[in-house]
């Protein structure tokens, strides 16, 4: 992928995404708003688990991380500062538990991502309840076109953010810890370091995208916004669209918002058999996902 | 403090314990005998339950005689998984590459299709049905006679699980896979039929569970997932691919959840166990309780 023709191809589709509330009502927005939230959580995730491989299966946890941090500080701070501090706790959170989390590998790396997001739902369940608050209405936030502006702008910055690590020096020594991290150690790469780094700044995208979502359900309930479907979704679209470049998880969020409009409200478990099918039959059929079907199977595409 | 020492704490720690045991044994079996990590195993334990749940309250069929049914039913969908999928994928080279990390993603998605299958079918409230709940006395503790029988049955399904293992061809020959894989080979072991018949010992065990468990609470079709969890706890602790060093650690998880909650207080049962999950992974994922240390 050159260079320019993607740059442009981003442009466009942002200047596209960005005109929605030109000409679209109230509920299209909402829908652009929920495709904006998965493509920034898609490719945060993308960010982590595509370039390094460590799959994570919890990273609910950052958002609702967010949504909780956010939702402590609402209206006691400007909204752009709940935002940043949200982003910073959750970021906070993954430096801190990171350290011991990310020396365990491979299927246990997995179920230990899902084993944290589960323990801190429960927790802040408990606080909640200890509190006596069951659930918090957050009320007086902007427009749903105001916080789509926001979203897009942090979905935006997602996708740049996993295409520029990508294309980096960091990016090709993330890959070489997938592929072998022993490998990558042996020829210098810093491994623990570069691990630890990727997977802090894969939780602020997150943690800031709770804190709005927050705003925009207008309320917060730990069981919502710790909900492992978030996770599930999250590992689900990025292995639909391909998960080693930032290009995967816009096909994939796209196809399974319009799949979700198409079939939420009207049949909820009719979509979850068939996200659990779609996930299926990508790891047998098509693990570099839909981006890599055009491209010769070398090096990079797998997962 | 007085109940920290009563014979009731300690009956319910054994019960909770011995179902752990019983669940656990199947994905242990699955796991070692051919690296699958399967996330889906809990979802048995639901199907199980519902199998004895609709059997008792349409046709008055007792339990006892259900769990069977539940039993054959469970092992009968492992058979299928087994020849449908997995037996042309464990000769797959690319598949086996990364044969943990891909069983999980794949286990995964059975759970989901599982639980919103019998979300769809069953509506998702939780249901229950009274069999046995008359309670007997025995020292100073009042137990429920559903919860001695599950007991009962626990242990002695655990006892032949461990005498087939031991003494039955078949169980050894389950034993030397776990142990070399290779070395099986070698020696003319069937492996395909190993294979088979572990997918069926492990599936078919949680179902039976399920129905253990449908006759002491309330079941619902997303109740699989803490036993999974729960399972994986236990096998951890008790070492991959080591089923007496299971049994052992699913009896010490009952008590520590039992006597953690009483402890402390009923809401922080998952809390408990999820805690005890990530300290596990993070402390020795190879096992608390030796067992080899395997290829990840």
């Amino acid at each position: 992928m050159k260079l320019l023709p993607a740059g442009l191809g981003l442009a466009f589709l942002l200047a596209a995404m960005a005109a929605v509330p030109q000409f679209a009502d109230e509920y299209i927005v909402g829908v652009a708003l929920s495709l904006a939230m998965w493509i920034a959580l898609t490719e945060s995730w993308v960010l982590l688990s595509g370039l390094t491989g460590y799959v994570s299966l919890g990273h609910v946890v950052f958002y609702g991380i967010g949504s909780y941090v956010g939702v402590l500080v609402w209206q006691q701070v400007p909204m752009w500062q709940m935002i940043a501090l949200a982003g910073l706790s959750s970021g906070l959170f993954a430096l801190v538990v990171g350290y011991p989390v990310l020396r365990v590998r491979g299927p246990y790396f997995v179920m230990l991502t899902f084993g944290i997001a589960e323990l801190v739902k429960f927790v802040v369940i408990d606080i909640e309840a200890q509190l006596g608050e069951f659930s918090r209405l957050v009320l007086g936030g902007p427009s749903v076109t105001d916080l789509y502006y926001v979203m897009l702008g942090m979905a935006a910055a997602a996708v740049v953010l996993t295409y520029a690590v990508g294309r980096s020096r960091a990016g090709y020594a993330l890959r070489a810890i997938r592929e072998n991290e022993e490998a990558a150690e042996t020829v210098g790469v810093p491994v623990a370091r570069y691990k630890l780094a990727v997977f802090a700044l894969s939780a602020v995208i997150p943690g800031m995208v709770g804190a709005v979502m927050a705003v925009r359900s207008s309320y917060f309930e730990p069981s919502q916004a710790f909900d492992p479907v978030i996770s599930f979704t999250i590992v689900t679209m990025a292995i639909i669209g391909g998960s080693d470049n930032a290009r995967g998880p816009l096909v994939g969020s796209a196809f399974l918002v319009i799949l979700s409009e198409l079939l939420w409200d009207r049949a909820p478990q009719m979509y979850m058999i068939l996200l659990g099918l779609l996930l299926i039959a990508f790891v047998l059929f098509a693990p570099g996902g839909v981006t890599a079907w055009r491209l010769p199977r070398f090096g990079g595409a797998r997962r | 403090m007085q109940i920290i020492f009563s014979t009731q704490l300690l009956f319910a720690a054994l019960v909770i314990g011995s179902i752990y045991v019983l669940v656990a044994v199947g994905l242990n079996m699955v796991y070692g005998t051919m690296r699958l990590l399967n996330i889906a195993h809990g979802e048995m334990v639901m199907a199980g339950a519902y199998t004895s749940y609709w059997l008792f309250t349409l046709a008055g069929v007792s339990p006892l005689l259900s769990m069977l049914v539940a039993a054959v039913l469970c092992a009968g969908f492992g058979a299928l998984l087994y020849r449908g999928l997995f037996r042309r994928l464990l000769n797959d080279s690319k598949f086996l590459a990364r044969l943990e990390g891909n069983s999980l993603l794949l286990f995964f998605g059975i759970s989901i299709v599982l639980q919103n299958v019998a979300a769809l079918l069953f509506q998702p409230t939780p249901r229950g049905y009274q069999y046995l709940d008359g309670v007997i006395q025995v020292a100073d503790a009042s137990i429920t006679e559903n919860n001695l029988l599950a007991l009962v049955v626990a242990l002695v399904l655990c006892g032949a699980i461990v005498l087939f293992l031991r003494f039955h061809i078949y169980g050894l020959a389950i034993k030397a896979l776990i142990q070399h894989r290779q070395g099986a080979m070698v020696v003319g072991i069937d492996v395909e039929r190993i294979q088979l018949l572990s997918f069926c010992i492990g599936f078919g065990t949680a179902g039976l569970a399920g129905s253990l468990l449908s006759m002491m609470q309330q079941i619902t079709p997303f109740m699989g997932f803490p036993f999974t969890i729960a399972s994986f706890v236990v096998v951890i602790l008790g070492g991959l691919g080591n089923l007496l060093g299971g049994m052992a650690a699913g009896v010490l998880l009952g008590v520590l959840e039992t006597y953690g909650v009483a402890l402390t207080s009923p809401s922080l049962r998952s809390v408990l166990i999820y805690g005890v999950f990530i300290l596990v992974l993070l402390v020795r994922p190879q096992g608390l309780l030796g067992g080899r240390r395997l290829a990840r």
